[in-house]
């Protein structure tokens, strides 16, 4: 989906999202292209940097709302998802993004992925799936795969990687994509219509670490082997096909949509304030709260 | 000859199906509407249904300050479920026991380590289906004998038996109204040698009745909460059950967690977004959200957590109180944290000390960590109304619009406090972190600059210890004992220092609601007269004595008192305890004269 704004009616340019902290990303990481993709899907969709909330863990990707405009919130490992909820929550006012790396989403934090698709709270949650441990120095991580050398498995991984493609659409995520910043244009169109989708959206990057990673996983690798879904003929209102493309994860390198529910469901937002709104003629003066308290038995 | 009682504790146990609680919550909401004093806790066995449960009430013609000592009258509708709850439901010499016949047990052979003042058998559930066609309406009989023995409360029992069954039709309705009369006709039928009859209260006026896990809630509401995440931990559940019923209707969300660090840092996310938050749990939750409080400190970030206490370690005894988490509130955090803690000592100070909690969070831009336990989140009372004008609503430091131009989130100030902005807020932009950062939120490894941060962070909660209104002191002020109380069991410490003070014992008596930091001035002052003294808890160790001794000189005549929870301190055992300190401090200043005794 192209952008709503030509370039030039835009109210805001993606240099407006870019703060003057330095990245300290090693050259060549595959974060840079995620950052520079995130700035372009924002400034595509206009909302100024103040009204926006960006939220991520801990490790090398998640250093990323440090380099935007936005209120940032660098927390701690594996809790990007919760922090992001209660803001989206308790402030639906805001665009929420939340970010991070694949063992901040599926390692520490993967317990939060599957309660905030069910809960469909209206957030944009991008990981930086590198396969590695990038931050502390290279130990194996949640999407290595099996046999993956590492400072942790130095005789190959003894397990299986998870799917992350899989695993947010059997939960019944509403929106779900893959991209590269090998190809950053891209992913900045498919960010961009994941942060305008209603409800919990889910980009998987494949963001390669140059340091630690494969040199099969690079992004000069990867040019040669992405397969674009729309060419592939996919229709991303199929969730069937969705999910068969999807176990692909980890031996092709799908960009593109994989599931968008064409009638998106019901945003948590939407049930708090239809509950607040059914609820509040029963409200008592605050001054008054203890008369709830009153006995009743006549 | 007796005189109407001013003061009756009662206690009554049974098994699962025989409507035991909902007997003491009938009893304590006629006490409420007819305008006594009462307090009423549950206990039950740890089986989700069935098993042992009990209740516990004490009511007063004056503010009951603990759920009382030993019994005044002991129902057991059977005694093996009685004798399981131990030293909860204390019988001596004066109580008056009553049981039901059906128990076999001949009155002059009731088994219970201590000859009660007078034991009377009723064929309770024999009346039961005489009267309502039905054992079930064993606890109607009971709060019969009750309404007949004490004069508690009838038409109110009455009101309330209507309400309750009026449900479930009005056959039911007529068969609990002829129980609970035949649980008169027996009492008048059948007078006491030693009077229960209780005297009217001061004021014929209802009074409030809640629990302290519910006005929590309501504490959190009126100051201002807008979002709470929880997790369901038992004995705290009840105040995310009260959000979940009322935080909507003034305006504000709750959301059921999928564990307990997910709720702590959604509410880490709410605060950030400029909302105040609270989250709620127990011993086992706060450790697994102590990481993120760690995250609200160094972030700077506003939060209530409220731990109501339960037996420990583990799972250890979840449904009973205990003051075991002292350590784990101060100390369970990683790095240089000062975290201020308090405390409060009943279900109506629960209110008070939870709008401080939220002002003290709001003001200093800090995690503030709130203690109940299992005994205060658990049990209800009936409390006069509070006057809410009284409390001053804090909101945190938002920079104005001057501010925002060149905004610098982490501001060394004289205070240390800086004004906090929130997404909206245009200018305002920072970032928030867990990592150490400078005066503009940026990212650093710098020692210097670490250094100066932790220096903020600990200047400005200074200024609390200097809130001498955080500590309640009673008693005669240049009195040589001196004791020291805090929480739930402060209340058996306040009613055993009027009762030796009524004695002539001078003794004085100091009651924190904040538990740290603290202030080692308000101590020092306090000691400065005592001798003799102890410092009285529900916990193993003694954990706050072991605190008080970090930071102030205590006196070595000060000693603790600490006990483990789910074995309640009397207020007699604790008065005696003071009477046993005087009579120390005078033989220390006459040596001669216990020599010729």
């Amino acid at each position: 989906m192209a952008s709503v704004n030509a370039l030039t009616e835009q109210a805001y340019q993606a240099r407006d999202y870019k703060s003057d902290l330095k990245p300290i990303w090693c050259p060549g990481c595959g974060d840079f292209g995620v950052v520079t993709a995130i700035y372009r899907a924002l400034a595509a969709v206009g909302r100024p940097p103040h009204e926006i909330a960006f939220v991520s863990g801990i490790g090398c990707s998640s250093r990323i709302p440090g380099y935007t405009t936005a209120y940032g919130f660098n927390s701690v490992h594996g809790r990007a998802l919760p922090i992001a909820q209660g803001i989206k929550v308790s402030r639906p006012d805001l665009l929420v993004l939340a970010a991070g790396g694949d063992g901040d989403g599926f390692a520490i934090g993967g317990g939060h992925v599957s309660h905030a698709i069910r809960r469909n709270v209206d957030l944009t949650y991008i990981i930086m799936d590198n396969q590695i441990y990038g931050l502390t120095k290279g130990q194996l991580s949640p999407t290595s795969h099996r046999g993956r050398k590492s400072v942790t498995s130095m005789y190959g991984s003894l397990e299986e990687p998870i799917n992350p493609l899989m695993y947010v659409l059997a939960y019944g995520a509403g929106f779900v994509a893959q991209g590269t910043p090998a190809d950053m244009s891209g992913l900045a169109v498919l960010i961009e219509e994941a942060i305008r989708f209603p409800g919990f959206a889910f980009v998987n990057v494949q963001s390669p670490c140059v340091t630690y990673g494969e040199p099969d996983e690079q992004l000069k690798a990867q040019k040669a082997k992405i397969e674009d879904l729309r060419a592939l003929g996919h229709d991303p209102a199929d969730w069937l096909h969705g999910m068969d493309l999807a176990r692909e994860y980890g031996t092709k390198l799908y960009t593109g949509v994989f599931y968008k529910n064409p009638t998106p469901a019901p945003t948590f937002a939407h049930a708090v304030s239809s509950l607040q709104e059914q609820l509040q003629s029963q409200a008592l003066p605050k001054k008054d709260i203890l008369n709830m308290f009153a006995p009743r038995q006549a | 000859m007796s005189t109407e009682r001013q003061d009756l504790t009662i206690g009554m146990a049974g098994s699962g199906g025989d409507g035991v609680v909902s007997a003491g919550d009938s009893l304590i909401t006629a006490l409420a509407l007819e305008g006594y004093y009462a307090i009423v806790a549950k206990s039950f066995g740890s089986q989700i249904r069935g098993g042992e449960s009990s209740f516990r009430l004490r009511v007063s013609t004056e503010e009951a300050l603990n759920i009382g000592g030993t019994l005044d009258i002991a129902v057991a509708l059977n005694w093996e479920d009685f004798l399981r709850f131990g030293s909860e439901l204390p019988v001596d010499g004066t109580s008056t026991v009553i049981y039901d016949e059906k128990t076999g047990v001949a009155p002059d052979k009731v088994p219970l380590a201590v000859q009660p003042a007078q034991v009377v058998a009723v064929p309770i559930e024999a009346m039961a289906k005489e009267h309502a066609g039905t054992e079930k309406a064993k606890n109607t009989i009971v709060l019969g004998l009750m309404a007949g023995w004490c004069g508690l409360a009838r038409a109110s029992i009455v009101a309330g038996l209507r309400k309750r069954f009026s449900k479930k039709g009005p056959e039911l309705v007529a068969a609990n109204e002829r129980a609970f009369e035949a649980g008169i006709l027996f009492a008048e039928a059948h007078p006491l040698r030693q009077s229960l009859a209780m005297a009217p209260p001061a004021e014929k006026r209802a009074k409030l009745l809640t629990d302290g896990n519910e006005i929590v809630g309501a504490a959190a509401i009126f100051a201002g909460c807008e979002f709470f995440a929880g997790y369901p931990i038992t004995p705290s559940t009840e105040v995310m059950q009260f959000m979940t019923r009322e935080i909507w209707k003034y305006g504000g969300a709750v959301v059921q967690f999928e564990d307990e660090i997910a709720s702590v840092g959604a509410c880490v996310g709410a605060s950030f977004a400029g909302k105040k938050v609270m989250t709620v749990s127990s011993g086992p939750g706060m450790s697994l959200k102590s990481e993120i409080l760690g995250l609200a400190t160094i972030a700077e970030l506003p939060l209530v957590a409220v731990d109501v206490q339960r037996g420990g370690p583990s799972t250890g005894l979840p449904t009973k109180g205990e003051q075991s988490d002292v350590f784990q509130a101060i100390f369970s955090a990683h790095g240089d944290v000062l975290r201020p803690v308090l405390a409060a000592r009943s279900v109506r100070d629960l209110f008070g000390v939870t709008v401080e909690a939220f002002n003290i969070a709001e003001q200093y831009q800090t995690p503030v960590i709130l203690l109940s336990d299992g005994e205060l989140g658990q049990r209800k009372e009936t409390f006069d109304p509070i006057d809410t004008s009284q409390f001053r609503l804090v909101e945190r430091r938002r920079p104005f619009d001057k501010e925002l131009d060149g905004y610098v989130r982490f501001r060394l100030t004289e205070s240390g406090i800086s004004p906090l902005s929130q997404p909206g807020m245009k200018g305002g932009n920072y970032l928030a972190s867990g990592i150490e950062h400078n005066e503009a939120g940026a990212p650093t490894a710098k020692g210097e600059v670490h250094a100066r941060m932790n220096e903020k962070r600990f200047k400005k909660l200074l200024p609390l210890k200097a809130r001498r209104d955080l500590f309640h002191i009673e008693g005669d002020a240049d009195a040589p004992i001196g004791i020291v109380s805090w929480g739930s069991v402060a209340g058996v410490a306040l009613e055993a220092l009027r009762m030796a003070r009524k004695q002539g014992v001078r003794a004085k008596l100091l009651v924190p609601t904040l538990i740290y930091p603290v202030p080692e001035d308000v101590y020092q002052d306090f000691f400065a007269s005592v001798e003799r003294g102890f410092v009285l808890e529900q916990s193993h160790q003694g954990q706050f004595y072991r605190v008080l001794r970090m930071f102030v000189d205590v006196p070595r005549g000060v000693t603790s008192i600490a006990r483990s929870g789910s074995n309640p301190f009397l207020p007699k055992e604790v008065a005696f305890k003071l009477r046993d300190l005087a009579r120390e401090v005078q033989q220390a200043l006459a040596p001669e004269l216990q020599a010729q005794e």
